[in-house]
């Protein structure tokens, strides 16, 4: 029952990914536009972009470490 | 699966009566990974030539991308001076990250239940990422913010760095005393849970389909997130410094 409640803590953890998920397409759909827009401008808004992605993505990486120490560690 | 997760003691010390690790595998990989990095860095330098060929080009096209990307990060004046440290953290979590690749190698279990043979079992390389120890990332991490304050130390001098705390106003001291301790940190947790992640995807692929499956699913989530995370922590910290140095000039 214990590991239960855990496994449903971890859970609720990991749906951060929801908003990930959803802010790094928008972002590469604009990339897209910008780019289809300016083809000369596309090496500054690829790197922009995956810098943006790498930001955006943090929210569910920690979301995920939050559900790793909810399932891995020892609580007493 | 918890195998992947926890790290393995080889060598603990004593500090105090209590025993401390001291050479775990995350320690062992990263030694293996540094000799993989040096040996193949004194192969492609070795004999250097006026015409370039093979393994010469494959040396300078790495030099000249990082010098590009330093040049247009950080800028022409002060680039140059940033391009080993982000050289080396480069190569080395490029090498870290992606070296899991090589558990697409069936394991013993699987080889011995192929051929019918018991004395394959035994057989295992299980090379995991350095980078998947939380202490590792942290400790990378904990280097480019020192790189970043040295930056700020030598760019705006220590009276220019005390006077940069309340710039605006100073209300943005606290932000900026708070942005020391969340920006490595930031560095350290995106990295470690990146490559956590992928390992354990590729640890439950392993579980459920031992063959072909993993080699497929192993290019991307070893080799292509590991390489684009590798970037991306050099990208942010190129970043920061090029923060720290513009800031200066003004």
């Amino acid at each position: 029952m214990e590991f239960n409640s855990l496994a449903t803590a971890a859970a609720i953890a990991v749906f951060t990914g929801v908003g990930a998920g959803i802010g790094i397409g928008i972002a590469t759909g604009k990339a897209v536009e910008g780019i289809s827009r300016q083809p000369e401008a596309s090496g500054k808004i690829m790197t922009t972009t995956i810098l943006g992605a790498a930001l955006a993505e943090a929210t569910a990486i920690y979301g995920f470490v939050i559900a790793l120490i909810i399932l891995f560690v020892k609580w007493t | 699966m918890e195998e992947a997760i926890e790290s393995r003691v080889y060598y603990s010390i004593d500090i105090g009566g209590r025993s401390v690790p001291f050479i775990t595998d995350a320690v062992v990989v990263s030694w293996i990974v540094m000799a993989i990095i040096m040996i193949s860095v004194y192969f492609m330098t070795r004999r250097l030539k006026t015409v370039p060929d093979g393994k010469q080009n494959l040396a300078e096209s790495l030099v000249e991308f990082i010098k590009n990307f330093t040049n247009g990060q950080i800028g022409e004046k002060h680039g140059k001076a940033f391009a080993a440290y982000l050289c080396t953290a480069l190569l080395f979590l490029a090498v870290s990250n992606a070296i899991s690749i090589i558990n697409i190698l069936p394991s013993g279990e699987t080889l011995s239940a192929i051929f019918h043979n018991p004395a394959l079992v035994n057989f295992k390389i299980g090379i995991l990422p350095p980078t998947k120890n939380f202490n590792v990332t942290l400790c990378l991490a904990v280097f480019s913010m020192v790189i970043v304050i040295g930056a700020e130390f030598r760019y705006k001098g220590i009276k220019g760095w005390l006077k940069s705390f309340y710039k605006p106003t100073p209300v943005s001291a606290f932000i900026k005393i708070l942005d020391y301790v969340v920006r490595p940190m930031s560095l350290c947790m995106r990295l470690f849970g990146n490559v956590l992640g992928a390992l354990i995807v590729m640890e439950l692929l392993y579980h459920a389909v031992p063959l072909f499956a993993p080699a497929v699913f192993g290019v991307y989530f070893d080799i292509f997130d590991g390489l684009l995370q590798a970037y991306v922590f050099v990208f942010l910290t190129a970043l920061y410094i090029a923060e720290a140095v513009e800031t200066a000039e003004e």
